[in-house]
């Protein structure tokens, strides 16, 4: 099934977040991202990612349209906008030789080391879900210690297309 | 800028919206709001004694009067106990604005005494609810939620307000009106137009498929000048009832499981089927696959989810009824032409002969069908039919001739056990001067009772009429025809006395157990100065007859 993303426009009131997941789930939807930042008018701009069919999501983006404090659904192409995650990579405890190695692995892949304390190294990495996907399956559960993830972040290219 | 409390505050904004009744309890996180409303003369506070009596009652004064009906509550217990008659409200579109106390936003989510979490609780079941956390939105909040409650599609509101809320003071003013920010498509494009006024000029076997969206718009005059200009049969859902003169010649009756064979069977042989204000529910459709399959379906509705949610939809038209059905009227002036359905409508003719169903038995046990007859021969063209769900609701909206809109009130979606009486007695408030009848069976009835208690001491006059068979009459109609007649929990036996339960709260009482005593105890009820309960003894083994089963073809029900 096609990933969907929708960019929504709503009120930033208590409960809105609740709202628009519960949608989701009624309908057997997982949601693959959300995330959520508040723009310069106040009103709060949610992304949300997930897979449907065409009529499901079709459907899906009048019921967001319908709910009370939304004031705008954007359906955006993948393919016309700019996606991107951010991922905080904590490794274990590793040897001198072998972190270095982790870091030039993660250096390579568009990353950037923040710390490397005790044996430990920090690094954060930010580029498309597929290739953070990739570089955190590479590194494995055998260095990786813990993962934090934004989840995924886009702007539409539209207007740029359009000019 | 006047300084108030909340509480003030909020009987300001409801006295804004010209609200004059409200139902409801208190209780402790609601004692400020219920302060402020002793002083309160324009307001008249309606004591139930549950507080889904109090969510029903406001839900049916709404269905009555067109316009928001208020209940109110504590916390805790109090809010929750609305849930079930809000979500009835959310299923049939019935704009209820319900407003309930919480604990002091200082002790939210401390598991405080009576605290629930009323913002999540509310949630799935309302249109839009609301917490207020400071005083400086009250008045905004209350407005919008009105607002919210009557615009586009109608539905339920929840307000919770904290207890400091309530009793804290600020310089408020209650705005004179507020901007309702979503935007709600009224009219239908033109194009969308043209195209149902050409597909329905073209039609040789058109029908009309009209629900409750007739009756918030007010379009019964649209739909029915329409049927006519078409020549067109109308059927409608069991929330459309009356939106055309049930004994109108064009009047099918009410499609669906329990509804008329000659509906269904109208819908399923037509070639254009134009849906007004109507959600196609699986109990309207059955099979969806088969449902009017030769038919080019028009849909009209307010909401755009609901196009194409059930059935496959060739011309979707967003917009209010009353509009798109008076922008196509004007359309099809042009193109119609007369006499081009009459071999339909003879067809039709000879189907609603043929099936017209049976009402005139004198058996005792009473036959249900006799007693709705009788019923009905009674009640005046004014009077309001309200229902509890389950037969006693199927035998009211197959057998019961609706003329008005806003005359038959009933719980559609979510079938709701004991909504009926709460219902009725929220009807008599919005219209004391039209009688006003509960369709009851005796296991709904019980279900909510106690109000009997609010409608002797409020001097509210509805009468119940209780299809009593000692049965939980429509699981044991399912488990006789789908579970090999295994009735399992099903038999409700003799007690209570319905007589003694209605003297007992102060009602009048009395039974009837021969046909020939329905109409001449009804008119006593109806006369006898008090709310009252007719104990109507009725045949325990009569099914709801015909009968499509779930998911069944609509041509192909169940006849005996």
């Amino acid at each position: 099934m096609k990933t969907r993303i929708f960019s929504v426009l709503c009120q930033n009131v208590p409960g809105v977040m609740m709202r628009m997941s519960r949608y989701f789930t009624r309908r057997q939807i997982n949601i693959d991202s959300i995330t959520v930042g508040i723009e310069p008018t106040g009103l709060a701009r949610i992304i949300l990612m997930f897979k449907a069919d065409d009529s499901l999501a079709e459907l899906m983006c009048r019921i967001v349209e319908r709910s009370e404090p939304v004031v705008d659904v954007e359906v955006i192409e993948p393919e016309r906008s700019i996606v991107r995650e951010i991922a905080l990579l904590k490794t274990k405890k590793l040897g001198e030789k072998k972190m270095w190695q982790i870091a030039q692995q993660i250096e390579k892949a568009g990353g950037r080391v923040l710390e490397t304390k005790g044996g430990v190294l920090i690094a954060e990495l930010s580029g498309e879900h597929d290739e953070i996907e990739r570089v955190i399956k590479e590194l494995g559960e055998e260095v990786l210690k813990e993962v934090a993830r934004s989840g995924q972040v886009l702007i539409s290219r539209e207007e740029i297309c359009e000019d | 800028m006047v300084e108030l409390t909340g509480s003030k505050a909020l009987l300001e904004a409801l006295k804004a919206e010209d609200v004059k009744h409200i139902f409801g309890i208190p209780g402790g996180a609601a004692i400020p709001i219920y302060d402020a409303l002793y002083d309160e003369h324009e307001i008249h506070h309606i004591l139930t004694r549950h507080e889904q009596g109090a969510a029903h009652a406001a839900d049916g004064y709404a269905r009555a009067l067109g316009k928001p009906g208020v209940c109110m509550t504590t916390s805790g217990p109090g809010a929750t106990n609305l849930t079930t008659g809000i979500l009835n409200a959310y299923m049939d579109s019935s704009p209820v604005v319900a407003i309930s106390g919480q604990v002091p936003t200082t002790t939210l989510g401390t598991d405080a005494f009576q605290e629930a979490d009323m913002l999540s609780v509310m949630l799935p079941v309302t249109k839009h609810n609301f917490i207020i956390h400071k005083i400086e939105e009250l008045p905004s909040v209350v407005r919008l939620a009105f607002k919210t409650a009557i615009t586009g599609r109608p539905g339920p509101v929840h307000i919770d307000l904290p207890k400091n809320v309530q009793v804290n003071k600020a310089d408020l003013k209650i705005p004179a009106t507020i901007k309702y920010e979503k935007k709600i498509k009224l009219d239908p494009s033109t194009e969308d137009v043209r195209k149902a006024v050409h597909m329905l000029a073209d039609a040789e076997q058109p029908v009309i498929y009209a629900g409750g969206g007739i009756v918030w718009s007010e379009a019964s005059a649209e739909l029915v000048e329409l049927a006519e200009l078409l020549e067109a049969p109308v059927t409608t859902s069991l929330l459309g009832k009356g939106t055309i003169p049930e004994n109108h010649p064009l009047a099918l009756g009410m499609l669906g499981m329990h509804g008329r064979m000659v509906a269904n069977l109208a819908v399923t042989g037509c070639d254009v089927l134009l849906g007004v204000g109507v959600r196609f529910s699986d109990r309207a459709t059955g099979d969806v696959r088969h449902f009017a399959q030769r038919a080019k379906i028009i849909h009209i509705d307010i909401d755009p989810v609901e196009i194409g949610k059930s059935v496959r939809v060739d011309l979707p038209i967003i917009g209010d009824a009353k509009r798109s059905l008076a922008a196509i009227i004007q359309g099809l002036r042009a193109h119609v032409k007369r006499g081009r359905t009459s071999r339909w409508l003879q067809r039709i003719k000879k189907l609603h002969e043929e099936l017209a169903p049976r009402m005139d038995y004198d058996e005792v046990p009473i036959k249900p069908q006799r007693a709705i007859k009788d019923i009905m021969g009674v009640l005046g063209d004014d009077a309001i039919v309200v229902t509890e769900v389950g037969q006693c609701q199927m035998w009211a909206g197959h057998f019961c001739q609706i003329k008005k809109p806003r005359h038959f009130i009933s719980s559609g979606g979510l079938g709701t056990m004991g909504f009926g009486f709460p219902a009725a007695m929220g009807v008599k408030v919005a219209c004391p001067n039209c009688e006003v009848v509960n369709i009851a069976g005796d296991g709904s009835f019980l279900m909510n009772s106690q109000e009997l208690a609010t409608v002797v001491e409020n001097k509210i006059d509805v009468v119940s009429c209780i299809f009593n068979n000692g049965y939980l009459g429509m699981v044991k109609q399912w488990q006789d025809m789908f579970f090999q007649k295994r009735r399992s929990a099903v038999n409700l036996g003799k007690s209570p006395d319905f007589v003694k339960l209605a003297e007992a709260y102060g009602a009048w009482g009395d039974r009837v157990t021969r046909p020939s005593e329905i109409a001449p105890k009804l008119k006593e009820a109806l006369r006898c100065g008090k709310p009252a309960v007719l104990d109507i003894v009725i045949d325990p083994d009569e099914h709801v007859l015909p009968m499509v089963p779930a998911g069944g073809r609509l041509d192909a029900p169940i006849l005996t």
